[in-house]
């Protein structure tokens, strides 16, 4: 019984994963970008949460849509500022880019709210629900039905949407879809606003069921590395499968061996994939 | 024969890019591959140089077979090639760039700078110009003096004298016949007709990832499928 | 004055050596200890960031995670004394060994593929091994390793005062420097260079991309190792994070960048600006000073990669035709 309530716990956990792992996938999959701050989006999408919820007393869904919003306008920010001027020039100019960023978030970060844990007072999202016999608390359950949901439509959006396949057409060719009347500029920035946005949820989600600090956001980059590695370069699709099981890994190794040996299975796992299947699960060769 | 590719296909998902290709060249060649845009000339030369590896068929490089080869294999057995889209070093000089070619067959630096300042001067560069000063014209001549510089007895010259002015063209000629003097057989993609009618003995017309004709020049010229592949059927049905 | 303008190429010789002599003389000059620990400080970077540099800068791959070979430089002299009381100078060899095995094995799936994926690995393995380390009771566990506190012999590295470290550590950076000048001008070099440029012009005229990147990073590692070391047998501490931690591969990086990335000095010039100002700061702010340092580097980082990529010494090299022409107007 236990094991379900854990292997339950880990798939919620994993759906959030996928969410802000699929905005990574995202901007790879668009520009052959990566980017290293991404983890310090999920960070502030928590503390966007916090905020909202301590100034103005705003309930779930006020911090969530704050939080997506919030996010939204700083990963369009950023693509005007940053990553357009960079993001055709040399390798070493890409990645120090987005590594200094994340290092600027966080430390700024850490600068104003201090190194020390906070977690979300008391939401309309606490308590626990029992479901067949397993009892989850009802914030996770709606944390990992919400972050699915998003990262379903998002697939949805980019494969079904007339905006998908503008988005698309820019990733493929930019001189082509320029030809055809669609700013690549725009498509790109709307990009990066999607991106960050998924992560703003996503933390905003993960804040209403754990503890963080500033930190977190090293931690969630590096696994959103490890899920975008496992389900594809580029593939929302992969994203949503690999969260899921890297949740599902996380949990159970961290109830097998001890809470402290997960990362080194999850980043174990990652060197794995480098050696064995560096195209991910979903990825063509 | 220097170079036999038989049955050359490319796939990039359901798309065939090239659709069973032959070439072959005997050594000493000039040979013209023409063709309108996107009938998979430049994704058959990345397989003939091995940056691009063939869905099928066989490569065959003085008999030795490069069908699955790198691309640095392929240079040191002896195939050399230049891009469509120059793609010079730009944060070194002309020489280092062309040095970068020729310390393939030249492992010391003062043997590979004495023959990449020869291969310099034949192509006419200023040695110490920085690279990313060049226009697109004297890009693609330091791309060929650096293949050049890398020894190659086959090389593949991708629309290498595309966009030139007619006195740079002239100058671009001339130095193509130079190098195919020195002994090197080559095989030149090109849109312009007359540097495929002045250069080449051998053209060959690929259409749809496929040969549709070759011949002469002269011949190729007069082909009706040839005709009809570069102005669709309403031409034909014109001239009729 | 004019005629040395005129020559940039003796120009830089003499910089070379007035450079040289600086730094010679500094320790005689300055013999308060905490202007030798600045010094010895200063040093250590320097000796680091050149070591990226070699793989980082002139070939073109962006390490971020070059905190794992600097670390198992750290950790094997020490581990090898606590476990069996070898002396320090025997785990050194050992440690730069290790850390080219790993080097391997984390070049050889990732140059196979975009630099991306071993910009990526690069962190996540540093990462890996910062938390493996942590809860391994064998090397310390997230308490650290100790050396030894007094010193048997001059093997054991354990010296009182910093001036011989200093000339330790400014015999390392001379040899990195000589090793680094020597590559650049060889093959070795300007395949670098061409494999930075475009991978796909190199491979076309013959160079062994995969293995050349594989032999820097190699020899990128070694360096790091290296100077892991000296940093462990200095302070004759370290714990996973002084030895693992992101901030150690971000100080390699921005200091090199600052001054420019695939230069021989500009990793040097990075650490002589950056070391002053972070000693400063720390003494101004304390121990809070840490974290603005880290602000203020994100923020650096960002300003290199948006405006000037190639760092200081390129927008020397671009500025100085400028300044010559007003020098002689003038």
């Amino acid at each position: 019984m236990v094991l379900i309530q854990v292997i339950v716990g880990g798939l919620l956990l994993g759906a959030v994963y996928a969410l802000f792992s699929s905005g990574l996938t995202l901007i790879w999959g668009m520009m052959n970008f990566i980017n290293f701050a991404h983890g310090e989006f999920v960070m502030l999408g928590m503390y966007v949460a916090l905020l909202v919820v301590v100034w103005l007393g705003g309930g779930p869904a006020a911090f969530g849509l704050a939080a997506a919003i919030a996010l939204f306008a700083l990963g369009v920010a950023v693509y005007a500022l940053l990553i357009r001027h960079v993001v055709r020039g040399p390798m070493l100019a890409q990645i120090l880019s987005s590594f200094g960023l994340a290092l600027l978030l966080r430390y700024t970060a850490f600068w104003i709210f201090s190194a020390n844990f906070v977690s979300l007072p008391q939401t309309s999202l606490a308590g626990t629900v029992a479901v067949g016999g397993i009892y989850l608390p009802v914030a996770q359950v709606v944390a990992g039905l919400v972050a699915v949901t998003l990262t379903i439509a998002l697939h949805l959006l980019l494969t079904r949407s007339t905006l998908g396949s503008r988005l698309l057409a820019v990733a493929e060719d930019r001189t082509a879809a320029m030809l055809m009347g669609i700013r690549p500029d725009r498509m790109q920035a709307l990009t990066w606003g999607l991106s960050a946005g998924a992560a703003g949820i996503a933390g905003a989600l993960l804040a209403t069921a754990y503890p963080w600090s500033p930190s977190v956001g090293e931690t969630f980059g590096l696994l959103a590395f490890v899920t975008v590695a496992l389900g594809g370069f580029g593939s929302v699709l992969g994203s949503l499968y690999a969260g899921l099981i890297i949740g599902l890994i996380e949990a159970i190794s961290a109830y097998w061996l001890g809470a402290i040996y997960k990362d080194i299975v999850v980043y174990g796992l990652f060197v794995a994939l480098l050696w064995l299947r560096p195209q991910g699960l979903m990825g063509k060769a | 024969m220097l170079l036999e590719a038989r049955d050359v296909s490319k796939a990039f998902g359901d798309f065939r890019a090239v659709a069973g290709a032959d070439l072959t060249v005997e050594a000493g060649e000039i040979v013209g591959l023409i063709g309108p845009n996107g009938a998979g000339k430049s994704t058959f030369f990345n397989c003939l140089a091995g940056d691009t590896l063939p869905t099928t068929g066989r490569i065959l490089f003085d008999g030795a077979d490069l069908t699955r080869a790198a691309p640095e294999a392929h240079a040191r057995a002896g195939i050399g090639r230049t891009f469509q889209v120059p793609t010079t070093f730009d944060d070194m000089s002309v020489l280092a760039n062309v040095m970068v070619g020729a310390f393939l067959r030249h492992p010391h630096r003062n043997d590979a700078r004495e023959h990449a300042r020869r291969i310099v001067e034949l192509t006419g560069l200023r040695a110490d110009q920085p690279a990313r000063s060049l226009g697109t014209p004297g890009r693609k001549r330091l791309e060929i003096a650096r293949v050049l510089a890398s020894g190659p007895r086959l090389l593949l010259l991708d629309e290498s004298l595309a966009g030139l002015t007619p006195g740079e063209l002239q100058a671009a000629i001339a130095l193509v016949r130079r190098i195919h003097q020195m002994g090197v057989t080559i095989v030149i993609v090109e849109h312009i007709m007359e540097v495929i009618m002045t250069l080449t003995r051998r053209v060959l017309v690929f259409n749809q990832g496929r040969v549709i004709a070759s011949g002469t020049p002269e011949q190729v010229v007069r082909d009706e499928a040839v005709i009809e592949a570069y102005l669709g059927r309403g031409a034909r049905r014109q001239r009729e | 004055m004019k005629k040395l303008l005129a020559q940039p190429a003796s120009g830089q010789r003499v910089s070379v050596w007035l450079l040289a002599a600086a730094l010679v003389l500094y320790p005689l000059v300055f013999s308060d200890a905490f202007y030798r620990d600045v010094g010895v400080t200063f040093l250590l970077a320097a000796i680091s960031a050149s070591a990226w540099n070699i793989v980082g800068g002139y070939a073109g791959q962006v390490s971020v995670g070059h905190s794992m070979f600097f670390g198992l430089g750290a950790y094997t002299p020490l581990l090898f004394y606590t476990l069996w009381g070898w002396p320090p100078l025997a785990g050194i060899p050992v440690g730069i060994l290790l850390s080219v095995g790993l080097a391997v094995v984390i070049g050889l799936p990732t140059f196979r593929l975009s630099g991306h994926y071993f910009s990526m690995a690069t962190i996540a393995v540093a990462e890996l091994i910062r938390i493996f380390v942590g809860t391994w009771a064998l090397v310390g566990g997230a308490i650290g390793l100790q050396g030894p506190a007094m010193a048997r012999g001059w093997w054991d590295l354990t010296f009182r005062g910093d001036l011989p470290y200093y000339y330790i550590f400014l015999a390392v950076l001379a040899l990195v420097l000589a090793v680094t000048f020597a590559l650049e001008r060889r093959r070795f070099g300007y395949y670098l260079r061409a494999i930075k440029s475009s991978e796909r012009a190199a491979r076309s005229l013959g160079v062994p991309v995969r293995r050349v990147k594989l032999q820097a990073l190699a020899l990128s590692a070694a360096f790091t190792s290296a100077a892991g070391s000296l940093y462990g047998v200095k302070t004759g501490f370290i714990d996973p994070d002084s030895g693992f931690g992101i901030l150690v591969s971000v100080q390699m990086v921005i200091f090199a960048a600052l001054g420019g990335a695939g230069t021989l000095f500009g990793p040097l010039l990075g650490a002589l600006i950056l070391v002053p100002l972070q000693t400063a700061s720390n003494t101004w702010f304390g121990g809070g000073g840490s974290g603005l340092t880290f602000v203020l580097y994100g923020g650096i980082i960002v300003l290199i990669a948006r405006f000037e990529p190639g760092g200081l010494f390129d927008l020397w090299r671009r500025l100085a035709p400028h300044l010559r022409r007003r020098a002689h107007a003038a």
